[in-house]
């Protein structure tokens, strides 16, 4: 390879190796001019490197896990002799019973794997709490104060809006599961952690602490806030 | 964020977990770069995975992974295209992308000043280019995903850089083999 060569390839694949490579160990000009590209490259590549918005990759898997249950729903004769068939073939095969987690050990778990947003206090825009809730169909006008954290999560077999609410006791965790209504209201405690679950509206309020003191206050001001709302048919 | 996926725990949906965390970031830079719009990029994005999970069983080669996801999302950008009928706006209320993107700091200092100059290049160019730096491919990988010859990407990719430089300094000269005495 020449310099006209060398200078030309600079341009089109500062990256190659070979011939390209070994032209500029030997030529101290085409060394420099490699050095001074490799500075552009070098910011070109920094500046394309944008930041990416937060929870990206969650929001992808939520669309996604929205999307199966929605499938699930429209074809709920076949989902249900499937997984009846499987239910039984597993049975048969292994032994073994598949059951899906209850409510307060799946909104556990959840909460354990995502503790760092527990630490989370400033406080965020009721403009986002409406679009975590729009993500489900579901109007909300009143929103109750004092949010940290909204996302729009997976919660075992359901999939919920997830608040979290610095109190001064600790952080209190909401979580509305929207069109999974459980019967009967319920307190319980599981791994440390104390937990309320109520029926409200389609779906299941959900309260976690390791404090119970606000759930009462919690309890009522989301109840408000969710009677209030409209849910898309 | 780390999800709770106890449901339903089978290979595709471990294999899509992965592909999602592992390559996310990727696939919206590239979105962003295709489109100019961050809301329009996460859009493009999370519809170019809802579509590999639905096809996910014709990923046969890992390796492969993301030159797959960029051909479906360039693919759904051009859907928008093609979908996209003309808008009429009162000219007052347009929000000119220049003006809009002067006043974000994304687009201060040095980094900035590159970011908007890649915005004012052609699509012909800044596609193959994003490729080579964002994607890194290779000139005949470049060459397969866009349709062309490796000969035209690479004519692209060189003007590409001498548009880019010719924009952020336009009264220096860039046509590097010059510089030979």
């Amino acid at each position: 390879m020449n310099c006209l060569e060398f200078r030309r390839r600079l341009n089109i694949d500062p990256q190659a190796g070979g011939e390209f490579a070994q032209h500029r160990a030997e030529c101290a000009r085409c060394a420099e001019a490699f050095a001074r590209a490799s500075g552009f490259e070098k910011s070109l590549r920094s500046a394309l490197d944008i930041p990416t918005p937060a929870n990206l990759a969650e929001s992808i898997l939520f669309a996604q896990a929205t999307q199966e249950r929605i499938s699930r729903r429209r074809f709920p004769r076949h989902t249900a002799w499937f997984s009846a068939a499987a239910a039984a073939v597993l049975a048969v095969g292994v032994g073994v019973y598949v059951q899906a987690k209850p409510l307060p050990e799946a909104a556990v778990d959840h909460l354990n794997k995502e503790a760092f947003i527990l630490a989370k206090t400033q406080p965020i825009t009721d403009e986002s709490i409406r679009k975590a809730f729009a993500e489900f169909g579901v109007t909300i006008n009143k929103i109750p104060a004092g949010s940290s954290f909204v996302a729009c999560c997976p919660v075992g077999k359901y999939v919920a809006v997830h608040l979290v609410v610095p109190e001064s006791d600790g952080p209190v965790t909401v979580l509305y599961l929207v069109d999974d209504q459980h019967e009967r209201r319920q307190d319980f405690i599981r791994e440390g952690w104390q937990g309320r679950s109520v029926p409200l509206a389609h779906g299941t309020l959900v309260l976690l602490g390791h404090d119970a003191a606000h759930f009462d206050e919690l309890e009522s001001s989301w109840t408000a806030a969710i009677q209030a709302a409209t849910f898309k048919a | 964020m780390t999800t709770d996926r106890s449901y339903p725990a089978n290979g595709k949906q471990r294999q899509f977990d992965a592909l999602v965390r592992s390559l996310s970031g990727d696939l919206f830079r590239y979105a962003y770069w295709l489109c100019g719009d961050e809301a329009l990029a996460h859009d493009l994005t999370q519809e170019t995975f809802l579509r590999a999970w639905r096809a996910l069983d014709d990923l046969r080669e890992t390796a492969a992974a993301k030159a797959w996801l960029i051909t479906i999302l360039r693919r759904e950008h051009a859907r928008l295209y093609e979908r996209k009928t003309p808008q009429f706006a009162d000219i007052d209320e347009v929000d000119v992308p220049e003006e809009r993107d002067a006043q974000l700091p994304e687009f201060a200092g040095e980094e900035g000043l590159i970011r908007s100059a890649m915005l004012k290049l052609d699509h012909k160019y800044r596609e193959p280019l994003l490729m080579q730096v964002l994607g890194g491919f290779s000139c005949d990988e470049i060459a397969r995903e866009l349709n062309i010859t490796p000969a035209a990407v690479m004519t692209q990719v060189f003007r590409a850089r001498q548009k880019l430089k010719a924009i952020l300094a336009p009264d220096r000269p860039h046509g590097d083999v010059v510089e030979l005495s």
